[in-house]
């Protein structure tokens, strides 16, 4: 599986894509996460660079400032290019997040204004996990993650069935209200019914 | 289903990151809570990155900005370090609000600030606050209102903007569930109220309320208190 994506990869590198072709940029990214190409570091940096620093001298309207921006948001996509998830969107939109944040965060730098947000409090762009706070109900431990799916066994089959969308499927309530035609307010009683037998019978069972 | 969401120059606004603080987290708390505002907010940022990065050919007055880069001084900096796939790693900060011995579920922008929000306190009837610090001129907080309470009728120096985090309520026009963004203006006059059901929002607003009506006209000298 390995060897045939890299093999793919490769191919393209070779060929005459350029950056703005998605699939090309995507496949930069991955090898420069995987084996941290330098080649392909390079392809990526003479098409974004310049583009960026058109970009931000637009922004800022200072040559110095528009570089340090490209400095950062390149320095960014050569260590966290392995953040980028070609499932989410373009190589070319994930680039252009980092260079947003870096931007909100360069306004507000010399400010030093008290509880000012920063980029990543908003947008969570090159944070390692941003996925599991996303939930409508966070589970209180992994152990009672990992028991899940055999004490689900003990639900009735409603509460079961709108467990298994939130945290097996990873809906949030909303959309197990529409998929099921109920209302939320049932979608939330369930849940809350079922966490707490759900504790019940971890609890017991310790 | 939501009904009301926020407005495509606040979607726009909120991706480029040009909105006060305040409106910041309210328009990025309905993002988390809103799947069709996550599609809109993920097409805003293509077209943007489109708009960036999609020309072949940088245009003329730029084309002398590859100069910069023609020595790959910045290129070789950049490479030399050895790539760090560490650090970063979001603390599991709390996600959960705590009143009265409920427990609200935050959504993940509410979450990533949970350092931010401050003490409750009890206000008028059985309605509570707890601000939210954040720089800027206008004022972020919670606002808890029990079931069968009513706000008095008043309206607003500025704009006012709700968020409904968990629950129910009901102005004059409509009502009010979860996710739903309502913006209103200085002009109008609304009386928020719960009925059966508990409700928790967020709220921004760019000036203290202003009572309008009766006997809670007197609670004017306090609408300062009351938000700031
Ligand atoms: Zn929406």
């Amino acid at each position: 599986m390995q060897t045939v994506t890299e093999t793919k990869t490769k191919r393209n590198i070779m060929s005459s894509a350029q950056p703005d072709d998605p699939e090309h940029a995507a496949a930069l990214l991955a090898l420069v996460a995987t084996e941290q190409s330098r080649q392909a570091f390079s392809e990526l940096f003479r098409y974004f660079a310049p583009r960026l620093k058109a970009y931000a001298t637009r922004q800022f309207g200072n040559e110095q400032t528009a570089m340090d921006l490209v400095q950062e948001t390149m320095t960014n996509v050569w260590n966290k290019a392995h953040l980028f998830k070609p499932d989410r969107g373009s190589a070319s939109t994930w680039i252009f997040t980092i260079a947003r944040n870096i931007r909100f965060d360069f306004l507000r730098k010399n400010k030093h204004r008290q509880h000012d947000l920063s980029a990543d409090e908003l947008w969570p762009v090159l944070a390692e996990q941003n996925e599991s706070l996303d939930d409508d109900y966070a589970l209180d431990d992994d152990l009672l993650m990992q028991q899940l799916a055999v004490y689900c066994e003990a639900l009735p089959k409603a509460q079961r069935t709108v467990i298994e969308l939130i945290y097996v499927a990873g809906k949030s309530q909303q959309e197990v209200a529409d998929a099921l035609g109920i209302p939320l307010g049932t979608v939330k009683s369930r849940t809350r019914l079922a966490l707490q037998k759900l504790r019940e019978l971890i609890q017991s069972d310790d | 289903m939501i009904k009301f969401h926020p407005s495509e120059e606040h979607l726009f606004h909120y991706v480029t990151g040009d909105l006060s603080p305040a409106m910041l987290m309210m328009v990025g708390t309905h993002v988390d809570m809103c799947s069709q505002c996550q599609r809109h907010v993920q097409h805003i940022e293509e077209d943007l990155a489109q708009k960036v990065f999609g020309q072949r050919q940088l245009p003329a007055e730029f084309a002398a900005a590859n100069d910069s880069f023609a020595d790959d001084a910045m290129l070789a900096r950049i490479m030399a370090q050895a790539p760090q796939p560490t650090s970063m790693v979001m603390d599991k900060s709390p996600t959960e609000l705590v009143l009265e011995g409920k427990r609200f579920q935050l959504p993940a922008t509410l979450a990533r600030n949970h350092h931010r929000i401050g003490h409750w306190h009890k206000l008028i009837g059985q309605m509570w606050r707890a601000p939210v610090q954040i720089s800027g001129e206008d004022v972020l907080t919670f606002i808890y209102m029990a079931e069968n309470t009513r706000v008095p009728e008043h309206t607003h120096k500025g704009n006012e903007a709700t968020l409904v985090v968990n629950g129910v309520f009901n102005d004059e026009t409509s009502e009010y569930r979860d996710g739903d963004f309502v913006f209103l203006d200085g002009s109008v006059k609304h009386t928020p109220q719960t009925r059966d059901e508990d409700c928790l929002t967020l709220a921004a607003l760019d000036a203290p309320m202003h009572f309008t009506s009766g006997l809670s006209r007197l609670l004017n000298p306090f609408s300062s208190l009351f938000f700031k």
